[in-house]
């Protein structure tokens, strides 16, 4: 069917500022070593929550990388996560957009659902929210202070705003959320327009930071959370029986993805090929997975076929694996029916055994994590495990990460709203069969 | 590129202030009656903006049957389903899926794709604390212990911007490739444009696209007022007078098919997606370059996915919100493209308002009729063309499109330029 070749994506740059690393490099040698970034929550007083435990970026300060003050000023915390993992993920390419250049860049985002920050809903809930009804002349008020960059602040789009703004991108450019998919999706949208030939080059990749008082009542109302406020680096352990709900993280992860004859052709070291997208909906309930895995089975099977890998050709998967009673089962229920008798060799852990659930962040992170793996070898632990829940029964990377040729990785991204991403990794020095 | 199958629409729906069905919206053009009002949702007498084109009157089950569903979505969710479901409905594809087998049944499903464009993060929905943050009195550990009596459990679920993408897909067992665009204004046309082009890879054999938006709430009014982006009285895009827009809200939902299947089942095609074209002028969260550098160039990549050339165009609907900045640098891209004669331009902002991320796919819904009828409809609130942009085909009274094929333009904020290629299905027939 096809009339020309179809267009590849190599993986040239990575960038990442993660609960357990600033950078990529960090973030790799801790989720390898399998240290956890979950502790008590720093950021503001949790004590009186039901859960007082975070997944949070530590230590990090935006100007290390991204000098432009002014621009900050427009930069929430997730915004200046991305800037930041942005600007790392460039360097490490060794390519960046320029003037003669920047129409053929794309930059494709996974993006958080928060804007508003606690500080700012304070402010307005001192003008507006005293009495049980909502005053809008509150903000009339004389004394109230108005500032635009806050608003411009809180925009869906701000963190795709000034990503496309500092860095000169001005091709396609798009900021998507579904939920803990987006990052997922948001590479899966940066493939489609790689070989749809928009652009050449695409910064994707995803941030969020729901670590804040709204973000954690909103999951605690859920009841999503593990409540192990007493040993958390303990409390998120995707896979184990005793498991009791995720931990919510912050961060971003971002990728640069260059077309694959440039790439080789100025010499670039490809970590791996982003080689495939599965994308789907379970179209089941909000909140839950179907039991069967139906939803996440199609989306694997779309990423393979899209790759043209068969299931035996895979040989680790950085699951979903919140650590949430349904997802895990749920997860391993679909890998068990897409890999088939394959399931006992295919190596499998959640890196959120360390990290916790960077939400819109998450597959973005996770699939630099996969490329990492292709590159070194080896599969990270899944921390935690201690006590295999029998119905998460698949070959779990237990105890210490796993030296092993890597030729193929799949990442899952499984959304609240039942929108899933599979996505693809082939080692650079395997040929496509498709 | 021949290698792809064409995409044909065969269902639209739409919902605004001006009405709940694309035929009442295109009456309310064609008499010049405008949907902007006053503001009813909060009192606004006292405020510098006064107007916006709500939609009123219209009770939220005629919107969504489902009244359960009404307490896990909010008011701009109750506006992308009910255009959804219009559209959907008027495809038949319904009724198609029931005369297939089981097996058939379930690949139909896993074939349909759902993209949404949605006005993500709104304001109000924060306000559900404020009970919480009232108790506290500045006092963290209260409202850590206080907040789960006061807020919804579901509450996060109530205002995921996603909800449409997944209710569309839970109501019709829609399963296949989606995506839920939140890059503001142009949310609903990067959608339209994502469904297409999942259905030209191959990825899916049918896509309902929809965008939505309900931006009308006093903080945002507020907010884009302090920006200077709003008007006090009415939209009046490429006027010497013009100062702003104003918000409306509502959505609007487009179904593309492959043509071959379409045809297959004799549905009835109501137009033909030609492409679309994306770019971004790196400006920044407000800012426009003057010389609407990201608009042509969006322009320019849409006629050549579409594969044809300027002068095939017979209409434009513009952006034409109305502010300064924004419609002087459109008159510009399109001159640029088009050069000193281009094809009749028209705009809808002064009927049914700025929808934000649903704007360009109503105005898409509108143009599909208006090449139907041939007729591009005159903007009333156009008194005097901006001498500045002069000579631009813009007029108040109605014009004749030179052509079948309509150009559609939306942009928002992060530099953000999109434009789309569609064609009257009439002349499909004889072409």
């Amino acid at each position: 069917m096809r009339m020309t070749k179809r267009r590849r994506a190599a993986i040239t740059g990575i960038g990442m500022v993660t609960p357990v690393g600033n950078d990529a490099p960090t973030t790799w040698a801790n989720l390898l070593a399998g240290r956890s970034g979950i502790a008590t929550i720093g950021g503001f007083d949790a004590q009186g929550f039901p859960v007082q435990i975070g997944a949070e970026v530590k230590n990090f300060n935006v100007e290390d990388s991204v000098r432009d003050r002014k621009l900050l000023k427009f930069a929430s915390r997730s915004t200046r996560f991305a800037l930041a993992a942005a600007e790392e993920a460039l360097r490490d390419a060794g390519i960046r957009p320029d003037p003669q250049t920047g129409h053929r860049w794309a930059c494709s985002v996974g993006a958080g659902m928060m804007g508003v920050t606690f500080r700012d809903l304070q402010t307005v809930h001192a003008f507006c929210g005293i009495d049980e009804e909502f005053n809008a002349a509150g903000l009339l008020d004389r004394k109230f202070p108005a500032d635009p960059i806050t608003f411009c602040r809180s925009q869906t789009n701000a963190g795709l705003a000034l990503l496309t703004r500092h860095f000169g991108i001005r091709g396609y450019a798009t900021a998507v959320h579904t939920a803990c998919a987006s990052g997922g999706q948001a590479l899966g949208t940066a493939l489609k327009v790689m070989r749809r030939g928009l652009a050449d080059f695409v910064l994707a990749g995803g941030y969020d930071s729901m670590l804040n008082p709204i973000g954690l009542s909103a999951f605690c109302l859920l009841g999503a959370l593990s409540t192990d406020n007493e040993a958390p680096a303990l409390a998120s352990r995707p896979f184990d029986a005793t498991r009791n709900g995720f931990v919510l993280g912050e961060g971003a992860g971002f990728l640069v993805l260059e077309e694959w004859e440039s790439a080789q052709a100025r010499g670039a070291r490809i970590y791996a090929e982003l080689a495939g997208d599965g994308n789907s909906l379970s179209s089941y309930r909000i909140t839950d997975s179907h039991p069967s895995g139906d939803g996440p089975i199609q989306s694997m099977q779309q990423g393979l076929t899209d790759a043209g890998i068969a299931p035996e050709g895979v040989d680790y998967v950085n699951a979903h694996g919140t650590s949430t009673l349904m997802n895990d089962r749920s997860e391993c229920a679909a890998l068990r029916v897409v890999m088939g008798k394959h399931i006992e060799r295919v190596a499998v852990s959640s890196t959120k055994s360390c990290m916790g659930h960077l939400i819109a962040g998450a597959g973005a992170v996770e699939a630099a994590v996969c490329a990492l793996a292709i590159r070194d070898g080896i599969a990270p632990v899944n921390a935690n495990l201690v006590q295999p829940d029998p119905a998460c029964e698949v070959n779990i990377v237990r105890d210490k990460s796993r030296p092993m040729q890597i030729h193929s990785a799949l990442s899952n991204s499984l959304g609240f709203g039942g929108s899933n991403s599979s996505l693809v990794f082939r080692h650079p020095e395997d040929v496509p069969t498709r | 590129m021949n290698c792809s199958p064409n995409i044909v629409i065969t269902g639209l729906g739409a919902v605004s202030g001006a009405g709940l069905k694309i035929d009442s919206i295109w009456d309310a053009i064609l008499h010049g009656r405008s949907a902007v009002s006053s503001i009813s949702q909060w009192d606004a007498r006292r405020w510098p903006i006064r107007v916006a084109a709500e939609v009123k009157g219209v009770d939220n089950r005629t919107l969504v049957e489902d009244r359960k569903l009404h307490k896990l979505i909010s008011r701009t969710d109750l506006f992308g389903l009910y255009a959804a479901d219009v559209a959907i409905q008027q495809s038949g594809l319904l009724a198609h899926r029931e005369t297939l087998d089981a097996g058939a049944t379930a690949c139909f499903n896993d074939r349909s794709g759902v993209f949404a464009g949605s006005g993500g993060g709104v304001y109000r929905s924060n306000y559900d604390f404020f009970p919480a943050l009232t108790t506290a009195a500045g006092n963290m550990e209260t409202f850590g212990r206080e907040f789960s009596a006061v807020v919804n459990p579901m509450w996060l679920l109530k205002n995921l911007p996603n909800n449409v993408l997944c209710h569309v897909g839970i109501r019709y067992n829609f399963k296949g490739t989606n995506a839920c665009v939140t890059n503001q204004c142009v949310g609903g046309v990067m959608a339209v444009a994502e469904a297409a082009a999942a259905i030209r890879a191959g990825e899916a054999d049918r896509a309902v696209a929809i965008g939505h938006d309900s931006p009308i709430e006093p903080e945002t009014v507020f907010n884009y007022h302090r920006l200077g982006l709003l008007a006090q009285d009415a939209v009046r895009p490429f006027d010497r007078d013009r100062t702003g827009t104003v918000f409306g809200e509502g959505a609007a939902a487009v179904v593309f098919e492959q043509a071959a299947e379409a045809q297959a089942r004799r549905a009835a095609i109501l137009g033909e997606f030609l492409g679309s074209g994306c770019a971004t002028e790196a400006t920044g969260i407000l800012d426009v370059r003057s010389d609407g550098d990201g608009l042509s160039r969006a322009i320019d990549f849409a006629l050549m996915d579409a594969g044809v050339s300027p002068g095939a165009v017979g209409m434009i609907v513009a952006h034409g919100n109305g502010t300064r900045a924004s419609d002087a640098s459109e008159a510009r891209a399109i001159r640029r493209v088009f050069g000193e004669a281009p094809p009749p331009v028209t705009g809808f902002k002064w009927v049914y308002g700025h929808l934000i991320a649903a704007s360009g796919v109503i105005d898409l819904a509108l143009a599909l009729t208006a090449l139907r009828q041939q007729i591009v409809p005159g903007i009333p609130t156009l008194n005097s063309l901006d001498p500045d942009l002069s000579p631009f085909p813009v007029s108040s009274a109605p014009q004749k499109p030179r052509g079948d094929i309509a150009l559609v333009l939306c942009r928002g904020f992060a530099g953000m330029n999109v434009a789309l290629v569609v064609r009257a299905s009439a002349t499909m027939a004889g072409g």
